[in-house]
């Protein structure tokens, strides 16, 4: 596909404000196609591409060339219900595999909110989590092997169903787990399986003020029910669900606090009264949880709810995906909120609080340059701050184009020497996604 | 810890985040996989186009003619963009600047379904072929329509005989249920009747204009405020539709003035006779039409209304997503439309029961369904499931 109206569709990712489109798109109809495809392209920057719901610049042509769509690479090739494990191609969606897996009882654990839609090459590509990454880990923890395609066409095989044992010893598929399309083509994954939890539980309570907020986040990492997940919301987060139609009566100057636990049920079933009380003597005098999947999923509207309603309200927004030491919390939450108020519009902070990723969304409209600007002055000076306090640039959305600038805030030199070598070696003349991760890497012909 | 900044007002039309939510849900993209024949891809290309940077091209036209219009993607969106108001406008703006020239035999049909009684009139040999068992086209399913009588004239006669004091409600009769699958609204009107619910037919009602919303035609306007106009003033708790395209339509023209309800759902409020047990291993799937439930908005068919049938029942697998018929898409793009029936209904062939009922609560869905014979190797039966819980004549009379 070539035409102009063909290329807008796949101008830009989930950061729809950032547009770059290809000169073409390629949708090849299975694997063997895909590489037949690569070794033809010469000349070209090539760009994979499953869902599009990157986040941050990820799957789009920053460089024009050739975006390869894998859309249609999306059969579930083996269930392996003995081997927990699963064999799927890259364009296959969370949610279906999902689905294909209930009937063994068994479930591929990370949850990124894009599940409806996203797909396993993404996810691998960028390393993706979710909210109950907190306890059971991101995509990286799951990869068992991958099947690559390399520059010259080359099919190779990085792990396999049986991970690092066995026949295929060599690791090297962890250089490939998070590396945004930058070192050769996902074909197909090999997937660690885990059995289905038979039970949870969804806590949800607001606080007053942050002190408060945080004693629950402390009280509930150190818990000995270890909480699948541990979801934040600011009471700017909380007021724009309370001001739309899915408003459930939060008040909305307070944080709210999501939680989740499971397991065994007769477990499970013990612990809730003791994390309801952690919640509880934190300072909520509102905490609500439930077991049956309707209360759950009520418990869980107000998280889920958010991307779509700041779409509703603002023409765009920035999302930052920082991860920051937890006692920096109050820090960077005060720096947010006076960035937003200085520069006149609104910022809506959520955050994974478990494991400290932090997501402020500002809400800005990109047709006005002077705002864009602006929002691109504040993602700065944030990310210095994140850096300063030790935190790093992405939890889990990826560095993209979005934020390849600020690489030489977290990383020396040396470090990045190093890192910038590894591409140079499956792809010297950055023919995979260049401008990607790292602005140096530059396509040439 | 506070911000001074306030949050901005909702604006539905600026809404879509690129999130991607409708992807997955949307039908031409399951086929071809290209985002351009998906709602985010069909939005960033109109809104590229609104903005002066992309020129009129007929890509764009073609990823607009490829939309089935189900509606599947507000569902899904999270944003709350109004895609269907934002494609049927584009759609129509198509076709008015000759970008999309519509079937000539839908050209026709649209202008016919402006004057019902003219319509009725001339698919009156299709009524009488149906009726001797004679099945002129793969689209029209078997069934044994009344030749002359009108559903309005029924309707009066059984109301006259029955006597309900119930809840009054006006019927939608439709154009093509009314021409050509006027057994449906008789069975309606049946049910409604032994449900103890008053039915009035407003004479002077017209096409809903959902024609003329698919094909993008002009005309729709006039249909509307004929509506309006027809409904207006019988002091009835609601209008009820039992086609959920029909209904959908209706419903945005009257705005609340009578509300319209969905018949099944209406029965499902008013606690419903049920049936007796249908014996045997006959399993009825049920498919729910896009218009009902993304065009409605509504959950599905209440469950106490699928039960009264009396048959085993279950959802057809995926029976919110779309059968490919889209009002007159399995028309104007019967590849599409049939690959997706294709996907759609591969289930029957293995599924539980002898025979095997497929019931929805949309005509042209039953169109669609039934076009499915030469897709599926075993036979099954297409019902509407107001059908299925129809008395018939005999037993209301001798109740």
């Amino acid at each position: 596909m070539t035409s102009p109206a063909q290329m807008a569709g796949y101008a830009s990712d989930g950061l729809g404000y950032k547009t770059f489109p290809p000169d073409a798109v390629v949708i090849p109809a299975d694997a063997d196609d895909l590489a037949r495809v690569i070794a033809v392209l010469k000349g070209v920057p090539i760009c994979l591409r499953g869902a599009g719901t990157s986040l941050s610049g990820g799957p789009v042509a920053a460089q024009g060339g050739v975006v390869i769509h894998t859309s249609r690479l999306r059969a579930i090739r083996k269930i392996c219900p003995e081997g927990l494990w699963c064999e799927v191609e890259c364009g296959v969606n969370l949610n279906r595999l999902d689905q294909a897996l209930a009937p063994y009882g068994l479930c591929y654990p990370p949850d990124p909110s894009s599940g409806p839609v996203c797909t396993i090459g993404g996810n691998v590509a960028s390393n993706a989590g979710g909210a109950h990454c907190f306890r059971y880990g991101v995509t990286g923890n799951y990869v068992l092997g991958v099947e690559v395609v390399l520059l010259d066409g080359s099919v190779h095989r990085f792990g396999g169903p049986a991970g690092g044992r066995g026949r295929w010893q060599e690791d090297w598929k962890r250089l490939m787990i998070g590396s945004e399309g930058t070192l050769g083509a996902f074909t197909r994954f090999w997937l660690r399986l885990t059995p289905r939890a038979e039970k949870a539980w969804t806590f949800r309570a607001t606080y007053a003020d942050l002190a408060s907020t945080e004693r629950a986040i402390h009280g509930l990492v150190r818990h000995p029910a270890f909480p699948v997940a541990i979801e934040l919301m600011d009471p700017r987060a909380v007021a724009l669900v309370e001001s739309s139609s899915m408003a459930m009566g939060l008040p909305k100057d307070h944080f709210m606090i999501v939680t989740e636990i499971d397991g065994p049920a007769a477990l499970v079933d013990r612990r809730v009264e003791s994390v309801a009380e952690v919640l509880r003597s934190a300072g909520s005098k509102d905490v609500q949880f439930g077991d049956s999947p309707e209360a759950r999923k009520n418990l869980f509207q107000a998280r889920k709810a958010m991307g779509g309603l700041l779409g509703q309200i603002s023409p765009d927004y920035l999302v930052q995906d920082a991860v920051i030491p937890k006692r920096a919390l109050a820090e960077l939450l005060q720096l947010i909120y006076d960035e937003a108020d200085q520069a006149g519009f609104p910022a809506v902070t959520v955050m994974h609080a478990g494991d400290g990723n932090l997501h402020p969304n500002f809400l800005f409209d990109s047709s006005k340059p002077e705002e864009l600007e602006k929002v691109e002055g504040i993602s700065k000076r944030l990310m210095e701050r994140v850096v300063a306090v030790g935190g790093t640039l992405s939890g889990e959305h990826g560095i993209g184009n979005d934020k390849s600038e600020y690489m030489g805030m977290v990383f020396g030199p040396d470090s990045l020497r190093l890192q910038l070598a590894i591409p140079q070696i499956f792809n010297p003349r950055h023919v995979f996604n260049p401008l990607k991760v790292f602005p140096e890497r530059r396509f040439a012909a | 810890m506070k911000q001074t900044a306030a949050l901005p007002q909702f604006d539905p039309l600026s809404a879509c985040v690129h999130c991607g939510f409708c992807l997955e849900v949307c039908p031409t993209y399951q086929l071809t996989g290209d985002e351009n024949n998906s709602p985010r891809g069909r939005l960033r290309i109109w809104r590229e186009e609104a903005a002066g940077r992309l020129e009129a091209e007929p890509m764009t036209d073609f990823y607009t003619s490829e939309c089935v219009g189900c509606l599947a993607c507000e569902t899904a969106c999270p944003a709350g963009v109004p895609y269907g108001e934002i494609f049927e406008k584009t759609r129509h703006e198509h076709v008015a600047t000759g970008r999309f020239k519509p079937k000539l035999e839908l050209k026709v049909a649209a202008m016919a379904v402006g004057y019902p009684a003219l319509f009725n009139l001339a698919l009156t040999p299709v009524r009488a072929l149906r009726s001797l068992g004679f099945l002129p086209h793969p689209l029209v399913f078997p069934g044994r329509p009344a030749v002359l009588e009108s559903t309005a004239a029924y309707a009066r006669r059984f109301m006259a005989l029955r006597k309900p004091d119930g809840p009054r409600v006006a019927l939608l009769t439709g154009c093509l249920m009314e021409a050509m699958f006027r057994e449906i609204n008789f069975a309606t009107v049946r049910v409604l009747i032994e449900n103890n619910v008053r039915v009035v037919i407003p004479d002077d009602q017209g096409c809903c204009g959902a024609f003329q919303e698919h094909t993008g035609l002009d005309g729709v306007e006039a249909l509307r405020a004929k509506n309006r106009q027809a409904f207006d003033g019988h002091d009835v708790e609601c209008v009820v539709s039992n086609s959920a395209g029909c209904g959908f339509a209706l419903a945005k023209t009257l705005d609340g003035k009578p509300p319209v309800r969905d018949v099944l759902g209406f029965l499902g409020g008013l606690g419903i006779k049920p049936r007796p047990r249908v014996a045997g291993n006959a399993r009825v799937y049920v498919d729910l039409p896009c218009h009902l439930v993304h065009g409605q908005k509504a959950d599905g068919i209440p469950k106490a209304v699928l039960d009264a049938t009396g048959y085993e029942w279950e959802l057809a697998p995926c029976a919110k997503d779309c059968c490919g018929s889209g009002g007159i898409y399995n028309i104007q793009k019967p590849e599409n439309a049939r690959e997706i029936l294709a996907r759609k209904s591969a289930f029957l062939d293995d599924a539980a029961g002898e025979p095997v009922i497929l019931a929805t609560s949309n005509h042209v869905c039953m169109m669609q369904w039934n076009s499915a014979r030469s897709l599926v190797r075993r036979p099954f039966q297409v019902h509407h499931v107001i059908q299925l819980l129809d008395p018939g004549e005999k037993a209301l009379l001798n109740s």
